[in-house]
């Protein structure tokens, strides 16, 4: 009898040891996959956090985010921001490659509380702008944090792009951001978005690399979308761009029609 | 008798086992644990429309999480709770004596409870799966015409209405949700399997329930561990043969959690799927042989 304990004894250590060469190959191909989270350079505690979570909700950490995002939403609905901020925050880390966490977190920070406050009689109007600017900031903060688990992920990067558009107003920023969007699969679209930014800016540098890109868009898909046209039109302007190259009006069909010298503009390099 | 008892008698029988597992079936289902089933099938046909202010997208993920959460809960207590159940009740009512004293190898009267167990989780996994995929179906149809009708009110161009329907559809229906199914199948039979040998060797119900369980959180994080011993962080020799240990009994439960995935709407690799089911098979076969050792010279 003791001979087939130490028999199952010996069994089991020897399954152990056969083992973990086996899940290290598994888990790293699921990691290849992108199923498993890899370790990513996060830092000591934001690892170990996460570890912690894996290891402590077991596979109930999608369920665990659920009930916190709906304490986020009804925290949202009696406006309380501070509220909804940490428990997103908790939201995202239980979930960090769900990227519509971290893209809600942002648009409500940035647009919503940022909004919120601006309009608020309950704030000093002395505070409302600065309010304002810091929660917009915070939306910055979450969609770079989201980054840096989903890194390149186009939902996020075009978040980051509209909030520096429509309420930093950084034009520049935005561009830049719009054209990293733009190279990731099927997302050539961001191009033209990239290049009204560029054409937001005073630096005719920028200018020219808005023509390139709505030019583009334009030898693309011709007359489709007629803020292309408009952009171009305004560029080629801005840039005296010589008479032979610019494009048709709009809606005309034809090739350059009407003479239109660029006028006032700075020179280009 | 006893030699019988010990070994056996007659070669297997694939059909013994079957008639083991199915008795094994009604055994638990006269256990009334359907009612469980039942509780939990109706929290996943009220998720679908428990959430009906969130955006579109989040309601369909809200759906899948309420719902994977009953299905993992069902099928890990089904797996721990049902399993430690079986061999004290089977002493308990002396049909365990009955079983072993006909020719019936032990070996055989263990896979029988191993299968009876993973064809009622297995059972119950389907039944809800279904109500998912269905409640689902339903919810991303209205919801996807609710969304696009919004939109087209609002005169979205055809460029937005495309990307909003396939935002939507990503968090549908899809065959990923299957493999989320397979993995939470796969979870439960590894700890029922470990429940298994656990209990031939355990003195009380509560010492399986509370072992397994316990060995359940910890090969969650076993990755962790594993990587330590590999990786050799750990100074002390003592740290590093402990972390050894714990790595080599504990199964890395982590290696099926691919319903973070399944759930965020990303899809799941077929190949990363058969690892999974690799690794599921090989836990299961381990743990069963173990538990078959420990079994055949069990004192009854």
């Amino acid at each position: 009898m003791k001979s087939r304990r130490v028999q199952a004894l010996v069994v089991f250590l020897l399954f152990g040891a056969v083992k973990l060469p086996v899940e290290q190959v598994v888990s790293a191909r699921m990691k290849e996959a992108r199923i498993l989270d890899g370790s990513l350079d996060l830092g000591l505690w934001e690892n170990l956090g996460q570890m912690g979570f894996a290891a402590s909700l077991g596979g109930l950490r999608a369920l665990v985010a659920g009930v916190t995002y709906m304490q986020a939403y009804v925290a949202f609905e009696d406006i309380e921001w501070a509220k909804v901020d940490s428990l997103f925050q908790l939201t995202s880390r239980l979930q960090p490659r769900d990227v519509s966490y971290w893209d809600e977190a942002a648009w409500h920070m940035a647009y919503n509380a940022a909004s919120n406050y601006l309009h608020s009689d309950r704030v000093e109007p002395i505070m409302r702008g600065k309010l304002y600017h810091s929660h917009i900031e915070r939306g910055i903060e979450i969609l770079e944090a989201g980054l840096k688990f989903n890194p390149n992920d186009p939902r996020l990067l075009s978040r980051l792009g509209d909030i520096y558009s429509k309420r930093k107003i950084d034009p520049v920023k935005a561009g830049q951001t719009y054209e990293k969007v733009s190279v990731l699969d099927g997302l050539d679209r961001y191009e033209r978005f990239a290049a009204y930014e560029y054409l937001k800016t005073m630096d005719p540098v920028l200018w020219k690399k808005a023509y390139v890109l709505l030019k583009r868009t334009y030898d693309k898909d011709g007359a489709k979308y007629p803020s292309v046209i408009d952009g171009i039109k305004e560029l080629e302007k801005r840039l005296a761009i010589p008479f032979m190259q610019w494009i048709p009006e709009k809606g005309s069909g034809k090739g350059p029609v009407t003479p239109v010298q660029p006028m006032d503009l700075p020179a280009t390099r | 008798m006893e030699a019988e008892m010990k070994n056996g008698g007659g070669t297997f029988s694939v059909s013994r086992v079957w008639t083991m597992a199915m008795a094994t079936v009604t055994q638990l289902v006269r256990m009334r644990i359907l009612v469980f089933l039942v509780v939990l099938s109706v929290i996943v046909v009220a998720a679908g429309f428990m959430f009906p202010v969130f955006s579109a997208e989040q309601q369909l993920k809200m759906l899948k999480y309420v719902s994977f959460g009953a299905l993992q809960f069902f099928s890990l207590v089904m797996a721990i709770v049902a399993t430690a159940l079986l061999l004290p009740k089977d002493i308990e009512d002396r049909t365990l004596y009955t079983i072993l004293s006909k020719p019936v190898p032990r070996v055989e009267y263990l896979m029988g409870k191993f299968f009876g167990v993973m064809f009622l989780i297995g059972g119950g996994l389907v039944i809800m799966d279904v109500l998912l995929c269905g409640v689902l179906h339903f919810r991303q149809t209205l919801v996807l015409a609710q969304e696009l009708a919004f939109l087209k009110q609002g005169h979205a161009t055809a460029e937005e209405l495309a990307v909003e329907a396939a935002r939507i559809e990503a968090q549908g229906l899809g065959w990923n949700l299957q493999i989320g199914v397979l993995a939470v199948f796969l979870k439960a039979g590894v700890v029922t399997a470990l429940a298994l040998m656990i209990s031939c060797f355990a003195s009380s119900t509560l010492f399986t329930v509370i072992t397994t369980f316990c060995l359940c959180i910890i090969g969650q994080g076993q990755e962790l561990i594993r990587e330590f011993f590999f990786h050799r962080t750990l100074d002390a020799a003592g740290e590093k043969i402990a972390s050894g240990l714990f790595a080599v009994l504990v199964p890395d439960l982590r290696l099926f959690d691919v319903i973070d995935r399944v759930v965020a709407g990303n899809s799941v690799a077929g190949g990363a799927a058969l690892f999974m089911t690799g690794a599921g098979l090989l836990y299961m076969t381990g743990y069963l042989v173990v538990a078959h050792l420990l079994f055949v010279e069990k004192e009854l």
